[in-house]
């Protein structure tokens, strides 16, 4: 378990607990109003200046030697801010971690507030003018995506039920897709997202330039090398290039520096090689979220 | 070989007055450079300044693209040989 688990999970993983989910808390921190903000203009994030800088050539900025340790302490402090006065378009508090099928499907049989929307992808949309409808949003934030058409599948039902939820995570997961859980802010949640790297922001931003907006997930990928026959199909599942086949061995390698733990590879293997186990059980691996 | 030559910067520039809010073509309705580039340098996003004052602010209708990550850049020029406006260009 990370530090939003001892802060906000209740003795359980911080997206397990129940109250981050509640219309009581979106309420209380008027997240409506909140989000709307946030949202209209969302694809401007990167672009708008904070403290005098944009994102802009982020990997060139943070290379500068005094303004890029400044630049590297404001983006981490802002996508964890738990302030009080957090500013919206700044998408401050917001930040996502990575998890199995299994969970996620758990947050949406049991977890997520009404209503649930499945709208167009936001970071599939500005960086590949892509519209997919994969996201999987849910409590107030349903209400404001519904208001921006762009966000919005008109040929389809956008609102959707439990079970419909959890049938699509399936069938995204065994595309290749990531799930991942977001607070937005801290401690309220109401996203899954279904991601593929580089399309989304926060892979990027963690892969490239080391700023953390996914949390690696609370679990790690297991290959038992014996049972692996060298097939390779699940070389082309990985989203993170952690999964490398390596001919004189007849196997594959998994790079744990790049692999999150998605377990999304899990879907490519016939012959049970790979598995999914909690993270905390391998000391070497244990608080490298 | 001799130390790599330290690489430098790369500057990928966009004409807006040619594919932009005021230019005669809207990313919305092309984004080729968007979909050909490999390490997704570009972003599209609302024009900052306009949203507003946008007729309908959920819907904003001025929109352009920004080279936001510049620095994972290979120099492929994919994006320069698919813009059907020679709208952008790569120096170094
Ligand atoms: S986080 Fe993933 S699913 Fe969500 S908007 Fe970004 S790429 Fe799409
Ligand atoms: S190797 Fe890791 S990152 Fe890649 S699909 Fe498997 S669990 Fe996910
Ligand atoms: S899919 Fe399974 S058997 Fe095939 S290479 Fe991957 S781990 Fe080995
Ligand atoms: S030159 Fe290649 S890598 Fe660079 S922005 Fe254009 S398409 Fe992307
Ligand atoms: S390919 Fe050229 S015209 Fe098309 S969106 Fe990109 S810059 Fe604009």
């Amino acid at each position: 378990m990370c530090q939003w688990c001892m802060s906000h999970g209740a003795g359980k993983k911080w997206y397990m607990n129940a109250r981050n989910y509640s219309d009581e808390l979106a309420e209380e921190s008027n997240m409506k109003d909140y989000l709307t903000e946030q949202w209209m203009n969302f694809e401007q994030v990167y672009i708008r200046k904070i403290m005098g800088f944009s994102s802009k050539d982020l990997g060139y900025k943070l290379k500068m030697p005094i303004i890029g340790r400044v630049l590297r302490w404001r983006a981490e402090s802002m996508i964890h801010s738990q302030k009080k006065k957090r500013n919206p378009v700044r998408a401050d508090g917001h930040f996502g971690q990575v998890i199995p099928l299994e969970d996620a499907q758990i947050i949406m049989s049991e977890l997520a507030a009404e209503p649930i929307i499945c709208n167009y992808c936001m970071c599939r949309w500005m960086q590949r003018r892509k519209k997919e409808a994969v996201c999987i949003n849910f409590g107030v934030l349903s209400e404001v995506l519904e208001k921006l058409p762009r966000f919005i599948p008109k040929d389809r039902v956008v609102r959707i039920d439990r079970e419909t939820a959890v049938e699509k995570l399936e069938e995204f997961n065994k595309k290749g897709y990531i799930s991942s859980v977001w607070f937005q802010p801290i401690p309220y949640i109401n996203a899954v997202c279904s991601c593929e790297s580089p399309e989304c922001g926060a892979f990027t931003l963690r892969n490239n330039f080391d700023i953390n907006v996914m949390y690696k997930a609370e679990y790690i990928i297991q290959l038992d090398q014996d049972k692996c026959q060298g097939c390779k199909s699940c070389v082309a599942m990985c989203q993170l290039s952690a999964i490398r086949f390596i001919p004189s061995m007849d196997r594959v390698i998994i790079d744990y520096n790049k692999c999150y733990g998605c377990g999304v590879c899990r879907h490519a293997c016939k012959n049970d090689a790979l598995k999914l186990i909690p993270r905390e059980e391998y000391p070497g691996f244990d608080g490298t979220y | 070989m001799s130390k790599a030559k330290k690489k430098k910067r790369t500057k990928i520039r966009i004409d807006y007055s040619i594919c932009g809010e005021k230019g005669k073509i809207d990313p919305r309705n092309c984004g080729l450079c968007m979909r050909a580039c490999d390490p997704a340098v570009f972003i599209m996003h609302e024009t900052l300044g306009t949203e507003k004052q946008q007729k309908d602010i959920y819907d904003p209708q001025d929109w352009r693209i920004t080279p936001i990550w510049g620095s994972l850049c290979s120099r492929c020029f994919k994006c320069v040989e698919v813009c059907p406006e020679n709208a952008i260009t790569i120096t170094w």
